[in-house]
């Protein structure tokens, strides 16, 4: 604020823009203003920036594996680019492109990655990152029992991974199933996701609701759980304002 | 493979130059090799079973000296030299060690062929100048050969089975002029020049041929009457009335760049260094010819007659340095320098036609054009399939779960998306294989009502379905069954995709696949 001349007359919102965009450029959370338009999540959720930032990589817990894939898929699709989808080898559960399709991930942006060991998926997933022509990856780890004690997203790793999608501006998820205590990362973000039982709500299973809960945020505050509605035919997440307050108290209940 | 390799002469029958290489003990000169603390005074020699007969293949120099020879019997072998080392001998190792020599040979000339079972043929037309003349390019392979330990012959001439027939009859390394194969040939004798079967050449003596000459001046009719066309085919050939071609040991590269190193090289900063300075021939002699390259393989001879080969391919063609050069990192581990590198060189295997215009690096107002876009893409695949097994995915007009997709080359474009590909209420996550579980329906034909998944039962709130799905019986095994798949929710909000299969009466119920 002391670098304004004082008898200018104070454009408080100018300002308060640029010093926005320096620290966010001092942090790393966003580059190059006009291509990082920030990936929508939802309408309604209160994200600094309005959304995910590109160029930045970012963290989802998942409580079961479809939701989590699911909201993965929808969030690379927004992206609207070439996007990795990379897993282990010998993973059991193998990303499926007809149901990737329907969260708007089709074929013709999707390449599979198959990685032999964990070295080597660290690796693609920054290579991705780095790679101008690239506008998303996602590094899914294992759900099975790891007795190795291979997945290892510990800070370092995870601080390359984030200066490599600083290089390249791709959106980099961590998709990873959430355990009691996740080590910490370098991510930007790191949310939670749930199912929440949908099948009486009418639509059927079309319409899956999901609970979604932002636990870290660099320069903002988390915030959640909010349960939302994944409506596919139009592509879109929606908040239920009305279900917010009692999920909270429910899972604060359930916390306690 | 563009530039196709041309073994026909070029400029003429007479221009085509042949350097035979005749390797007389192969077979121990590799035992020696493989183990050198093997007295090199003492005779060695290979014996394999024949019938009921043991009898001796290959003898060394020293062995030949005291009177031993292949096809003796292993006893009287014995019995002459007590000292014998034997060994039993190894056809399939000897064909493949001089395979490695033909490979190895390629120094010299693109086109170096195997003659089996102890020769190499080398067409050195055009090439020879490079070691300052046929005869000097004939000593240094010579030389070479010797401190490998491998005792050697050669032999240049205009013609491949005359080379070859000098190589083998003659001591003197000969280095004869185009033209006059018939004069070179004819004092030759019969055995070493033509490689006749030893029955033949028994035959023949009787009627007192013994040197070419000899047949040369003998009608031809009656000739190929007693043994055989083969007889004359060979005679020709080594006269050089009939030309043969010869079989390169591998294609010719469509480009090659190369570098003999004064010192040995050992270290990877040094192997790192002449790599750049190769690629960069490369690419430019690339640009110069408006090619791309798709498969590029660097080849390093060792000090001892060992060639190592590093190959990478590219989905693209391309000629840009610095992309190569970050492909072969990956590789380079792959090569073991032992005592140093003599000579590097790399080919370009496989080249595909270039445009001008598909240039990197264009970047005008920060922004990238499409182009440099798609090459950023395509080279960041290739690295990845250095490493990974990459692939895009082709939608297949397929119901069967299994078989929607198809993988695609990570290069390949696209095709489009089949009518009822994505339908509503399919899984995100498939099993790779589905897992069995324990479930509980009311009636047969229920949906279940309890599911017992990961060691705990799980009441079920919803479930949609069947979709019944039949096996394509048109392409599928005869052994799947129709499947009906539900749509469940559990208590706790979890959505699977599970199905029933099998006979009625022992109805299985499996989880295939995970909804969002």
């Amino acid at each position: 604020m002391s670098s304004a001349a004082p008898d200018a007359p104070l454009d408080q919102a100018a300002i308060l823009a640029t010093l926005r965009a320096r620290v966010a450029r001092l942090e790393g959370t966003g580059r190059a203003p006009q291509e990082a338009r920030p990936i929508p999540v939802c309408d309604d959720l209160p994200l600094p920036g309005g959304g995910l930032a590109r160029a930045a990589v970012h963290e989802v817990l998942a409580m079961a594996p479809g939701c989590g894939a699911a909201f993965c898929a929808l969030l690379l699709a927004r992206t609207g680019g070439t996007v990795l989808w990379i897993a282990g080898r010998r993973d059991e559960l193998l990303a499926w492109p007809p149901g990737l399709a329907r969260c708007g991930l089709v074929p013709a942006n999707l390449i599979l990655v198959r990685a032999e060991r964990w070295p080597d998926a660290l690796w693609a997933m920054e290579e991705a990152l780095r790679c101008p022509a690239v506008t998303g990856a996602v590094l899914a780890l294992t759900w099975e029992p790891n007795p190795e004690g291979d997945n290892r997203l510990d800070l370092t790793a995870t601080r390359r991974l984030q200066l490599a999608a600083e290089a390249g501006g791709a959106l980099g998820l961590l998709l990873r199933p959430d355990t009691a205590h996740p080590a910490p990362t370098a991510a930007v973000t790191r949310w939670r996701i749930g199912p929440l039982p949908t099948a009486q709500a009418g639509a059927g299973l079309d319409e899956p609701r999901w609970q979604l809960e932002l636990l870290r945020v660099r320069g903002g505050t988390p915030g959640g759980p909010w349960a939302v509605t994944w409506r596919a035919a139009e592509g879109r997440l929606d908040l239920e304002r009305e279900e917010t307050a009692s999920a909270a108290r429910a899972s604060r209940g359930a916390s306690a | 493979m563009t530039g196709q390799p041309c073994l026909l002469p070029a400029g003429g029958p007479g221009s085509r130059r042949f350097l035979a290489l005749h390797l007389p003990c192969l077979a121990t000169d590799r035992i020696r090799r493989a183990e050198p603390d093997l007295p090199t005074d003492q005779p060695l020699a290979t014996w394999a079973a024949s019938g009921s007969r043991r009898v001796l293949v290959a003898v060394d120099q020293a062995a030949a000296a005291i009177g031993l020879r292949p096809g003796q019997a292993l006893a009287d072998a014995e019995a002459i030299a007590p000292d014998l080392v034997l060994r039993p001998a190894d056809p399939d190792g000897d064909a493949q060690a001089l395979q490695a020599l033909a490979l190895w040979a390629r120094r010299y000339t693109p086109l170096a062929a195997t003659d089996p079972p102890d020769g190499l043929l080398l067409d050195i037309t055009g090439c020879a100048h490079l070691l300052g003349g046929e005869a000097d390019l004939l000593r240094d392979a010579l030389a070479r050969l010797q401190r490998a330990g491998i005792a050697t012959r050669g032999a240049v001439a205009g013609a491949a089975a005359t080379s070859a027939a000098l190589a083998r009859a003659r001591l003197d390394n000969p280095v004869v002029v185009s033209g006059i194969e018939a004069a070179v040939a004819a004092p030759l004798p019969l055995g070493p020049a033509l490689r006749l079967p030893p029955a033949m050449l028994a035959d023949l003596a009787r009627l007192g041929l013994r040197r070419v000459r000899d047949l040369l001046d003998q009608p031809r009719a009656p000739l190929v009457r007693r043994f055989g066309p083969e007889l004359m085919d060979r005679l020709d050939a080594v006269t050089g009335q009939r030309r043969t071609a010869i079989r390169p040991a591998t294609a010719p590269p469509d480009l090659t760049v190369a570098r003999d190193l004064l010192e040995p090289i050992i270290t990877r900063a040094s192997i790192d260094a002449v790599l750049d300075r190769l690629l960069a021939a490369l690419c430019a002699r690339l640009r110069q010819t408006g090619l791309g390259a798709r498969r590029i393989v660097l080849s390093a001879w060792r000090v001892d007659g060992v060639v190592q080969e590093v190959a990478i391919g590219t989905g693209q063609p391309t000629r840009a340095p610095a992309h190569l050069r970050r492909l072969f990192a990956e590789r380079l581990e792959q090569l073991e320098p032992g005592l140093g590198f003599e000579r590097m060189m790399l080919e370009a295997r496989a080249t595909e036609p270039m445009a001008a215009g598909t240039q990197t690096g264009l970047e005008i107002g920060g922004r990238h054009d499409a182009a440099a876009m798609a090459e950023a893409l395509a080279q960041l695949l290739d690295r990845l399939a250095q490493r990974l097994r990459v692939h895009r995915v082709a939608p297949v007009a397929s119901h069967w779960p299994e078989r929607a997709v198809a993988a695609l080359d990570p290069h390949a474009p696209v095709p489009a998306m089949p009518a009822g590909w994505a339908t509503p209420g399919l899984p995100v996550l498939l099993r790779r294989q589905p897992e069995p579980l324990e479930a509980m329906a009311l009636l047969s034909d229920d949906p279940p009502s309890l599911l017992r998944w990961c060691g705990m039962a799980h009441r079920l709130h919803w479930a949609e379905g069947p979709l019944r799905l039949e096996p394509e019986w048109w392409r599928a095994r005869p052994d799947l069954r129709r499947r009906d798949y539900y749509r469940v929710e559990l208590a706790s909000g979890v959505r699977l995709w599970v199905c029933r299969t099998g006979p009625p009466e022992a109805a299985r119920w499996l989880l295939h696949g995970h909804l969002p």
